[in-house]
C-alpha cells in the first residue's frame, strides 16, 4: 500500500466524497418508488375512464328524441353497485333539457346540460325549476341561483364567490346514432369539467 | 391506635419491586410532584391538558365500539349511543365537554406561558412543539364534531374541503388525497384522522413537549373532571339534525374555537386569504415569538411590547369569536344579509383593536408599577394568610361526613340512571368527583399536619416576630443577633482565659478587649429586653 501513489490532490472528487455521493444516490433511489405510492390516497372510485349511460331515475336511458324540453332529472354519476354510495350528493347530477328560448328544441347536444347538483356555497342540492319566470337552478338552503345555460351562479351566496367557485362542474355528453345519450369520461380539474363542490372556470 | 396501614406484605413488596424496575425506563427522567397543599393551577395547566387528553382517549375508545363511520349510518349510530346504549349518553357528553375543556385549557396554558415569559431561554422547543400541539388539538376537536354528520358537521366539512381546495396549485389534489372524493370518504377519513393520525402525532409531539418536572395535583384533576361532568349534566350536548342535502338547514355556527375564523370567512372575501392565510399567519407568529422576544426579563411588566402584542391577539380573538357567533336576529332581512359581515367593518375593527390594546397594556403596566412602588413605601401589613387549623378530631368528622355524602350521591346517581334522568345522574357523578377532590385535599392537609413539628407547649413566639426589639442603629440585624452574640461571648471568655498569661506583655490584647466590650453591650442589652418582653 505504501508504494502506491497517493491520490492526486488535484482530483475532482476524493474517494471518500464519491462513496458518500453513491450512498446518497442509493438512498434516494431506494425511496423513490414510494413517491408514486401517494396515489394510494385519492379514492379511485370517484374516477371513471369509460363512458356511461345517462340513466334516468326510472332506469331507462335518456334519449334525445323522447326527453321533454324544459325538463330535468337527477342522474347518478359515476354509478356504483352500492345503493348507499349512489345516494351520495357528490354523485348526483342534474340532467337538463334547456327551455325553448335557450335552444332546447334542437335535437343535438347543445340542447342538454349535465351539472353537479352540489351547490357551490355549502353543498346542499339545488335543482332546476322549469316554471315560467323561474327556469333556473335554485338551492333550497341559502337561495343561490344558477343559469341553466352556463352553470354560472347569478344570485345568492354562490354568486358572490370568486371564480372558479361560482360556476357548476359540468359533464360532457354525446349522442349515439339511435339517439341514446352517454356521458363522456370527465377531466376533474377546474379548467376541465370542474371539481364537484368547488367549481370550474368558465371557458 | 394500634392499626396502621404501613404493613409489609407480598403485594407491597411486589409493588416496590416494580417501582425499582421502572428505574430502567424513560419515566425515571420525569420528576413528578404531588403538591402537599393547594397550589395555583396556572403553573400546571399543561399537565391538566394532558389529563384531559387521557380522558378523551378513554371515552373516545369506548365510543368507537358503537360509532359507525359510514355516510348513512354515522348520525344514526351516534343517536343510538346517545339514546339506547347504557351510559352512552354519559360517555358522549364527557367526550364532548372534555374536548372543549382541552382546547380551553391548552389556550390558557399557552397564554400563561406567554405572559410569564417562560417560553424563551432554552424553552423554545417546548414552545414550538406546544404551538403545533395546540393546532393539532383544534384539528382533533374539529374532526371530532364533523363525524357526527349533522347539519353543522356538514357545514364544517364543506368549509374545510373548500378551504383546502382554495390552496393555490396543489389545493384540489390535496383535497382529493386527504379528504377523498365525496361525503362517504369525508366521513370515513375524518374518522381515521380523529382516532388515529392526529392522536398519534400528538403523542409523538408530547414526548418532546413534556418538561422533566411535572406537577400532578390530584384534587385539581378530580375537580376539572367533576366540572366537565357537571357541565355535561347541565348543558347536555344535542344531536343536531341529520344532514339531508335536499332540506334547508337551520343556521348553524361552528364550535366556539372556530367562530373567530368563521367571522373572517363570513366577510365573503377570498377564501384562501381569510381561511388559510390569516390563521396560517397567526400560527406562524406564535411559532416565532420566542425568537423575537429579546427582552432579558421575564415578567409581563418588563416586556411592554410583547405583552401588548399578546393583549392585542387576545382582544382580537375575543371580538372575532363573538362576532362569528352573532347573527342578525332580524328575520325580515334576507339570510345573506344576516350572515355576511362587511369586510371593511371587520378589518377596521381588527386594526382599531391594535392601538386600543397597546394603550390598555401601557395603562396596566403603569398601574402595576405604581402599585409596586406604593407597596414598597407603605409598611408591610401582616399578610392575611389565615391558616385553617383543624384538630385531628374535626378532620375525622369531616371525612366521615364526606363519606356519608358520597354514599348518598352514589345512591342518587344510580337511581337517576334507573329513572332515565341521564343528565341528572351525570351531574351527580360530577359532584362525586368534586367531593373526592375535597376528600383528597383534607387528607393531604391532615398528612402535612402530622409531618409538621408539634406546636410548642410554651407561649407562642408571636410577639417576638411581630415586634422586633429596638436595636442600636449600628448593631447587627435581628437575624444575626443570637448567633453573633454567642460568638462574642465565646471570644470574651477566651480573652479572659488568655488574659492572665499575657497580661502586661502587650497592649494590643487590651485594646481588643475594650472593643469587644463596647460591641457586646448592644446585644446583651437587647437580649435582656427581649426576655422582659417575653415575660410580659
Amino acid at each position: 500500500m505504501a508504494e502506491q501513489p497517493s491520490p492526486k490532490s488535484g482530483g475532482k472528487v476524493s474517494r471518500r466524497d464519491f462513496i458518500k455521493l453513491m450512498a446518497a444516490a442509493g438512498t434516494v433511489l431506494t425511496f423513490a418508488p414510494f413517491v408514486d405510492w401517494g396515489k394510494f390516497l385519492p379514492n379511485p372510485t370517484g374516477q371513471s375512464k369509460e363512458r356511461q349511460k345517462v340513466e334516468l331515475p326510472d332506469g331507462s336511458q335518456a334519449n334525445v328524441n323522447s326527453f321533454p324540453v324544459n325538463h330535468s332529472e337527477a342522474v347518478i354519476y359515476p354509478k356504483t353497485n352500492d345503493p348507499a354510495l349512489n345516494k351520495e350528493s357528490f354523485r348526483t347530477w342534474q340532467f337538463i333539457r334547456l327551455p325553448e328560448e335557450l335552444g332546447g328544441k334542437k335535437n343535438d347536444i347543445s340542447a342538454f346540460r349535465l351539472y353537479s347538483m352540489v351547490c357551490l356555497h355549502l353543498w346542499c342540492l339545488w335543482k332546476y325549476w322549469p316554471q315560467e319566470g323561474r327556469k333556473r337552478g335554485e338551492c333550497p338552503c341559502h337561495g343561490s341561483m344558477y343559469d341553466p345555460l352556463t352553470g354560472k351562479a347569478f344570485a345568492g351566496p354562490a354568486s358572490l364567490q370568486a371564480p372558479p367557485n361560482n360556476v357548476l362542474p359540468r359533464l360532457d355528453l354525446e349522442i349515439a346514432t339511435d339517439g341514446n345519450m352517454w356521458i363522456k369520461p370527465p377531466n376533474w380539474s377546474v379548467n376541465g369539467n370542474g371539481i364537484v363542490g368547488y367549481g370550474r372556470y368558465l371557458t | 391506635m394500634g392499626v396502621t396501614l404501613h404493613k409489609e406484605n407480598s403485594l407491597t413488596r411486589f409493588l416496590r419491586w416494580v417501582y425499582a424496575g421502572v428505574e430502567r425506563t424513560i419515566f425515571m427522567g420525569l420528576k413528578f410532584t404531588f403538591p402537599s397543599r393547594f397550589v395555583s393551577p396556572l403553573g400546571f395547566l399543561g399537565m391538566l391538558t394532558f389529563v384531559l387528553f387521557i380522558i378523551l382517549g378513554i371515552t373516545g375508545a369506548l365510543l368507537m365500539l358503537f360509532y359507525e363511520p359510514i355516510l348513512d349510518r354515522a348520525w344514526n349510530s351516534v343517536k343510538t349511543i346517545n339514546d339506547v346504549i347504557p351510559y352512552g349518553f354519559h360517555l358522549r357528553n364527557i367526550h364532548y365537554h372534555a374536548s372543549n375543556a382541552m382546547v380551553m385549557v391548552a389556550l390558557l396554558h399557552m397564554y400563561y406561558q406567554y405572559f410569564s415569559g417562560r417560553y424563551k431561554i432554552r424553552n423554545e422547543i417546548l414552545w414550538v412543539t406546544g404551538i403545533i400541539l395546540g393546532v393539532l388539538t383544534i384539528l382533533e376537536a374539529f374532526t371530532g364534531y364533523d363525524i357526527i354528520f349533522s347539519e353543522r358537521a356538514e357545514l364544517a366539512i364543506s368549509i374545510a374541503a373548500s378551504l383546502t381546495n382554495s390552496i393555490p396549485i396543489m389545493g384540489p389534489q390535496m383535497r382529493d388525497a386527504f379528504f377523498g372524493s365525496g361525503f362517504h370518504d369525508f366521513v370515513l377519513r375524518f374518522y381515521a384522522f380523529h382516532v388515529f393520525f392526529l392522536p398519534i402525532a400528538m403523542l409523538g409531539l408530547m414526548v418532546v413537549h413534556f418538561p422533566r418536572f411535572l406537577v400532578f395535583d390530584v384534587p385539581m384533576v378530580m375537580a376539572i373532571t367533576g366540572a366537565i361532568m357537571i357541565t355535561g349534566g347541565v348543558f347536555p350536548v344535542d344531536m343536531g339534525l341529520k344532514f339531508d342535502p335536499s332540506v334547508p338547514p337551520g343556521i348553524t355556527v361552528p364550535e366556539w374555537y372556530l367562530t373567530g375564523l368563521y367571522a373572517f370567512l363570513r366577510s365573503a372575501y377570498d377564501k384562501f386569504t381569510t381561511g388559510v392565510a390569516w390563521p396560517g399567519l397567526f400560527i406562524f407568529i406564535l411559532l416565532i415569538v420566542p425568537f423575537i422576544d429579546r427582552y432579558k426579563k421575564f415578567s409581563w411588566k418588563d416586556r411592554p411590547i410583547v405583552t401588548a402584542i399578546g393583549i392585542t391577539s387576545l382582544a382580537q380573538i375575543i371580538v372575532t369569536t363573538y362576532w362569528g357567533f352573532y347573527i342578525d336576529p332580524d328575520r325580515t332581512k334576507s339570510l345573506l344579509e344576516r350572515l355576511v359581515i362587511d369586510p371593511v367593518f371587520l378589518y377596521l375593527v381588527m386594526i382599531l383593536l391594535v392601538p386600543l390594546s397597546f394603550g390598555f397594556t401601557y395603562m396596566m403596566i403603569k398601574l402595576a408599577r405604581n402599585a409596586e412602588a406604593n407597596a414598597k413605601i407603605q409598611p408591610k401589613k401582616p399578610s392575611g394568610k389565615s391558616s385553617i387549623n383543624l384538630s385531628e378530631k374535626s378532620i375525622y368528622a369531616i371525612f366521615i361526613a364526606l363519606l356519608a355524602f358520597q354514599v348518598y350521591l352514589n345512591i342518587a346517581a344510580y337511581y337517576a340512571v334507573l329513572a332515565g334522568m341521564k343528565n341528572y345522574s351525570l351531574f351527580i357523578v360530577g359532584i362525586i368527583m368534586l367531593v373526592f377532590a375535597a376528600m383528597w385535599h383534607v387528607y393531604r392537609h391532615g398528612k402535612s399536619m402530622q409531618k409538621a413539628p408539634p406546636p410548642k407547649p410554651t407561649v407562642p413566639p408571636m410577639p417576638l416576630k411581630a415586634k422586633p426589639p429596638p436595636l442600636p442603629k449600628t448593631g447587627p440585624t435581628a437575624g444575626e443577633l443570637t448567633a453573633g452574640s454567642k460568638v462574642l461571648e465565646d471570644s470574651i471568655t477566651k480573652e479572659k482565659a488568655l488574659a492572665p498569661a499575657t497580661k502586661g506583655t502587650t497592649s494590643s490584647s487590651q485594646s481588643v478587649q475594650s472593643v469587644n466590650k463596647t460591641e457586646s453591650t448592644g446585644p446583651t442589652h437587647s437580649e435582656n429586653k427581649v426576655v422582659s418582653d417575653e415575660k410580659k
